[in-house]
């Protein structure tokens, strides 16, 4: 199998296009490479902290904290597959298959309705203030 | 503070670094630090009415990292003085001290015989590239220091000089 000599050609601009691209975008990053100081006077071994305002840092960033918003984002999620998915099928629904349709729709919309009760259990509905253990 | 060995690169060309230092005294980028009441004149230097911008060196930074010029402007407390030093190692070089008021140069109005909270002047812990004098200096005296920086970098001075008015 040959290519057409257009095609090379084609060919050709692609691949000379793209080491054009590859050459723009490495050599800033050598040229400042080589001609940037290699490292930066200090007098306190600081330069590598990570806390930028001047004060030693308290603890590691690396924490874990509660994402409480999780679960209105679920919901939020659930609600908008469901209205999203049931739109269309409200459009063709008993046209053709009568009982497909109903067991279809029981199966799609009962499984969304899991979210519900994963909700319900994580204590989404009762008017009180939540408790998140740490860790 | 004895003389400091200033890091460079792996390549050195003479026309690469004129232009390189050209460019960088051209745009000089202070970091956002204020210590005590030179800053407020530091503030008003990059505001609308002396505007430092016209020098090319008004993008504060507030990240050590993107910062080229810490301007110490202020009385170095103790407790101050390792948040300074701390800023300064952050500094990426080429990096530059500016040494504002008297109180950064030597200590100022709180030198006293046995004071214990003051660090008398900054060049005892960093080294100072320029001194601008004063109590606070004015915002003119801040830009005179950007300016004298910009000669220290390029070896030419961009503006004419002012001459002193009691002089006349």
């Amino acid at each position: 199998m040959s290519i057409s000599s257009d095609a090379a050609v084609d060919l050709l601009y692609i691949i000379a296009l793209f080491l054009g691209g590859v050459v723009v975008v490495v050599s800033p990053i050598i040229i400042s490479k080589l001609i940037a100081p290699r490292r930066t006077r200090q007098y306190d071994n600081r330069t590598e902290q990570i806390v930028e305002c001047g004060v030693p840092p308290i603890g590691d960033a690396w924490m874990r904290y509660g994402a409480v918003y999780y679960l209105y984002a679920l919901i939020f999620i659930a609600f908008a597959v469901d209205v999203l998915f049931l739109f269309p099928v409200a459009v063709v629904y008993n046209t053709q298959y009568r009982w497909q349709d109903l067991i279809e729709l029981a199966v799609f919309v009962g499984i969304l309705s899991l979210v519900l009760i994963y909700a319900w259990k994580k204590d989404v509905f009762t008017w009180n203030r939540r408790k998140f253990r740490k860790g | 503070m004895e003389p400091q060995e200033i890091p460079e690169g792996l390549i050195q060309l003479a026309v690469l670094d004129d232009l390189l230092s050209l460019c960088r005294a051209n745009s000089l980028w202070p970091l956002t630090f204020g210590l005590a009441c030179c800053a407020i004149e530091m503030m008003a230097t990059g505001a609308s009415r002396f505007d430092i911008a016209r020098f090319g060196a008004e993008v504060f930074r507030p990240s050590p990292r993107q910062a080229d010029v810490l301007i110490v402007n202020g009385t170095i407390s103790r407790k101050m003085a390792p948040s300074v030093v701390t800023l300064y190692d952050q500094i990426p070089e080429p990096k530059w001290v500016i040494a504002m008021g008297n109180c950064a140069i030597s200590g100022g109005p709180f030198v006293f015989e046995g004071q214990y909270g003051i660090i008398e002047g900054i060049d005892k812990l960093i080294p100072v590239d320029v001194y601008i004098p004063g109590c606070p200096p004015r915002p003119e005296a801040l830009i005179e220091g950007i300016l004298t920086l910009e000669e220290k970098l390029t070896g030419k001075r961009r503006f004419p000089r002012v001459e002193s008015g009691a002089q006349k």
